[in-house]
């Protein structure tokens, strides 16, 4: 090896620093109303100050993302709060956003969760029609009529649990069924391929 | 994918655009503020403001020079467009949409953010929607919606693609006729044997011989008619999936490299593949098919026509009947038999899940469980085919019936006529006997227009490949270089995608026979550099010389003839190590094969082999290791005697020692020779003339090993980095690597 001469140079130093991001790595702090403060920003999003951090000094971040970690079974807790940039790192979790924050910062929340996940749930089957290997929906969602086509494999449409169905369009678009059994006879039908 | 919707009449009313304004870029949005879907929302961008058009409304209106940010922020399910502006200094929302935008808009954010800086470059995108914007269906791997676009239609060009068989079809044409009259004639055999013969009780030994005799020898004729014409279409056919095949494989190896990693690695291979195979399918199975079908329906109905109108008319009246009726049974069938399969993906993937995991469920004892999982399975798959078969079984003689219906009808009012004496019993036979004729091909009909769109969508992906043009190729005045090796990038700027550019403004200057080690963290540009001097990419802005001609000014084939590359990955293709080495040289002689592999310090593995330089590499054949695999691409890099040689990681995969040894050999091979290497492990780089550290699509830092260690800048912190983690690991590991070696 042609750098022996280098060796040990700043070994303490990045040890030290491989210490910390590993301490970093395994943190988990939970964030309640006692020692988080959300606010809306004016372009829609959601700001927050920690008075006291880690090490006792304030922290303040003009943007949140708001994270849910089991977005299917359960959207209000362990609710992760992150940095915005493309490596973003967890700030904390608040662990039941029913419980441990006001009123007012769920509602704040919860705002921007229903704008990180956007998934219609699917309230009426007009047509399910199939044609080469393809399948074109027309139904009516929460959020509107919508017409959509997925491919016929299996991952296209996935049980989550007995009754609730995810289905996953072309471009990557998710709808809901929440419960199957509690569509008409006549959609049903339509379903019964993908059941 | 289209950059640029033409914005509706009801939108533009929004939009009046000022002197030498104009649209640049235009997408829909689908989610309204409220969340709900939307479906007049507009995101466009002039080459003076960006609006956000709702309904009729501008609903925001920003001057591109206000906008200090722009970014599509992609979140799950859909995405956003957050901007900011000097008027507004936070992040703020412009619009949210669905994933069927989120790629789009990210185009546009970054096409907007180039004209604000004035930059005359639109950017495009090679990405295909999958569904077509304009009418919703589902898009297979091409640029444009068959249905919407107005390119002269495939079907022509399928036709075009015929007209150069002329002669086969010419001769296939003609059996078919032959088919259907010699098909027409068996009837009007029958009918003069009955009524002339047997009713009139003329007929003796002698005519019942040469009856059978007769209809003995017609079928004989339609049998060799029939084969005839099936091995024309067969041959023809085939012939024409291999020219297609042909021609798609040398168009893909013209494209340039980019239009390859565009594409999903096994694309281009089903388009070559499947695709043509489904052509000849086409020609074989439905092509002949479909005309001898049409052909001898339209003259069954017209000898019958002559026979009897009125017979013929009641006997047409259930064709259209019939054919509804087969086509829905033949809907329901095809969703009951595609439930089963699903059934049996889902069956055997579980299978397959778990005999993988077969380590794992062992470990952690959770046989039962899975064994329970997998009988669920296949109860699940047993119940759905056995209600199938079932429903088959009791289905299949019911759709016979009502194929038949027309010959029910014949029959009877046939029968009617014989009583009443307008037909003789041989008529109404024939008459019958065309009735079949008529519904026998019918249900094999209803199948045509699968058979149609597959043809089309095969033809159009095969299109869609031979209509692009090749972006790298030589124009007229290329001159073909003896290269010397001297290397010079003069302000080059380069991005895979128009908006991203990987390099930026690069000047170098290499001289002949100089060694480069280039230097960065992964993703920063190397190995682009790299590609670039191999022209495997055209540079986008600047230009890069060799020996002060502009490589676009190079004829290519001469160019790479006198370059060596060796790769991280080194592909060999199967075949002996001897035809492997001398794949850029296939005039190399045995003794500059043996230096080559000297050399590359790969002559004693291979004479070590059973077969020697014979021996058989590639799938199935003697497996190398990933060191072995490098110095053959080593030796075989060599022995061209290249004057530009590129090693990219080429020595990663061998351990300390053979690293040194054939650092030992390249160093005099490269004597003569400008060579850029990329190595990680920095120790490899250091007998280069020089080290350029690319760091942020820019050049960071030049100089030698010294100069730039004295620096104490990126290199300087690559090295003792690179030396903390060798201390980490400790020499033990270091030890025991060499010792295993």
């Amino acid at each position: 090896m042609g750098f022996k001469n280098f060796e040990g140079a700043d070994e303490e130093f990045d040890l030290a620093q491989m210490e910390a991001e590993t301490e970093e790595m395994l943190r988990l702090r939970y964030l309640n109303k006692d020692n988080a403060v959300f606010a809306r920003t004016a372009g829609g999003f959601v700001s927050l100050d920690i008075a006291e951090g880690e090490k006792g000094e304030p922290e303040h971040y003009d943007r949140v993302r708001v994270v849910r970690s089991f977005p299917f079974t359960a959207p209000t807790t362990y609710i992760s709060i992150r940095t915005t940039e493309e490596k973003s790192k967890e700030i904390g979790i608040i662990k039941d956003i029913t419980k441990d924050v006001s009123k007012d910062t769920r509602k704040m929340l919860e705002e921007q969760m229903s704008l990180r996940y956007f998934t219609p749930v699917i309230t009426k089957i007009h047509d399910i029609r199939e044609e080469y290997g393809h399948a074109y929906w027309d139904v009516e969602t929460t959020e509107g009529p919508c017409k959509f086509v997925i491919y016929m494999n299996s991952s296209s449409v996935v049980s989550l649990s007995d009754v609730r169905l995810l289905i996953t369009d072309l471009d990557g678009n998710r709808f809901e069924i929440p419960d199957f059994t509690q569509l008409s006879a006549g959609e049903l039908k339509k379903l019964d391929l993908f059941l | 994918m289209n950059l640029k919707f033409d914005l509706p009449a009801a939108q533009q009313q929004a939009f009046t655009p000022a002197d030498g304004e104009e649209i640049r870029y235009c997408s829909p949005y689908d989610i309204g503020a409220d969340g709900k879907m939307k479906h007049d929302g507009y995101i466009v961008v002039t080459n003076q403001r960006l609006l956000i058009i709702s309904g009729q409304e501008a609903e925001t209106e920003l001057a591109l020079a206000d906008i200090t940010y722009l970014k599509c922020d992609p979140l799950v399910n859909n995405g956003i467009l957050i901007a900011r502006t000097v008027q507004e200094p936070e992040e703020h929302i412009l619009a949210r949409f669905t994933m069927k935008h989120v790629s789009r808009v990210a185009f546009i954010a970054k096409g907007a953010l180039l004209l604000r800086d004035g930059v005359p470059k639109q950017v495009i995108s090679r990405e295909y929607d999958k569904t077509c914007p304009v009418c919703g269906r589902a898009l297979r791997g091409t640029k444009e919606c068959p249905k919407c676009s107005h390119k002269p239609s495939v079907l022509w060009k399928f036709f075009k693609l015929c007209g150069a068989y002329k002669g086969r079809l010419a001769i296939i044409a003609f059996l078919m006729l032959c088919v259907a009259v010699v098909q027409l004639m068996v009837p009007k055999i029958q009918q003069v044997f009955i009524d002339d013969y047997l009713k009139a009780g003329k007929g003796g030994m002698q005519e019942i011989t040469l009856y059978a005799a007769i209809l003995i020898s017609v079928t004989g004729v339609t049998i060799m008619l029939h084969v005839l014409r099936y091995w024309m279409c067969i041959s023809m056919g085939t012939k024409m999936s291999m020219d297609l095949r042909q021609m798609l494989y040398k168009k893909v190896q013209i494209l340039s490299l980019s239009f390859i990693q565009d594409r999903r690695p096994g694309e281009l291979m089903n388009r070559i593949v499947n695709d043509t195979r489904q052509v000849r399918r086409f020609m074989e199975e439905a092509f002949a098919g479909m005309f001898s079908c049409i052909i001898s329906m339209i003259s069954v109905v017209v000898v019958m026509l002559t026979m009897d109108w009125k017979l013929t008319l009641m006997s047409v009246v259930f064709v259209p009947i019939a054919l509804g009726l087969s086509i829905s049974f033949r809907k329901n069938i095809h969703r009951r038999f595609h439930m089963q399969w699903h059934r049996f993906d889902k069956t055997n993937s579980g299978l397959q899940d778990i005999l993988a995991g077969m380590r794992v469920v062992k470990s952690f004892g959770t046989e039962e469980q899975e064994a329970e999982h997998f009988r669920k399975l296949t109860d699940d798959f047993a119940k759905i085919q056995e209600k199938n078969e079932v429903f088959w079984a009791s289905l299949f003689p019911i759709i016979s019936f009502v194929m038949g219906m027309g010959v029910y009808v014949v029959t009877y009012f046939g029968g009617l006529g014989v009583l009443e004496d307008r037909f003789t019993v041989g008529q109404l036979q024939q008459f019958i006997n065309y009735t079949w004729m008529l519904y026998g091909p019918l249900g094999w009909m209803t199948f045509l227009p699968r058979m149609i769109t597959q043809l089309m969508t095969s033809l159009e992906r095969i299109y869609d490949v031979m209509d692009e043009e090749p972006l790298i190729k030589d124009h007229a005045e290329a001159v073909e270089l003896d290269v010397k090796g001297a290397v010079e990038f003069k302000d080059v700027t380069f991005g895979y995608r128009s908006y991203e550019p990987v390099l930026e403004k690069i000047n170098l200057s290499v001289k002949p026979g100089e060694m480069i080690g280039l230097v960065g963290a992964s993703g920063t540009g190397k190995s682009t550099l790299i590609n670039l001097i191999m022209r495997l990419y055209e540079v986008d802005d600047g230009q890069l010389l060799i020996d002060g001609v502009d490589i676009n000014d190079l004829r290519i084939e001469k160019y790479h003839s006198q370059i060596g590359v060796v790769l991280q990955e080194n592909f060999l293709f199967a075949g002996t190590i001897y035809n492997n080495l001398r794949f850029a040289k296939p005039d190399a002689t045995e003794e500059e094969i043996i230096m080559a592999a000297k050399m590359a310090n790969a002559h004693d593995f291979i004479v070590k082999t059973p077969d020697g330089y014979n021996t058989y590499v590639g799938e199935h054949g003697y497996s190398l290791s990933g060191g072995e695999r490098q110095r053959l691409a080593i030796a075989r890099a060599i022995l061209n005697k290249p004057k530009l040689l590129i090693l990219d990681e080429a020595t990663s995969a061998l351990d300390t020692e053979s690293e040194y040894l054939i650092q030992k050999a390249l160093e005099r091979l490269t004597a003569g020779c400008t060579t850029f290497a990329i190595a990680h492990r920095l120790s490899t780089l250091k007998d280069a003339d020089r080290l350029v550290v690319i760091d942020g699509h820019h050049i960071a830092e030049v100089g030698t090993h010294n100069e730039l260690m004295e620096q104490k800048g990126i290199y300087y912190g690559l090295v003792t980095a690179q030396l903390q983690m060798q201390a980490l690991k400790g020499e033990d590991a270091a030890e025991a690597t060499e010792a295993l070696a």
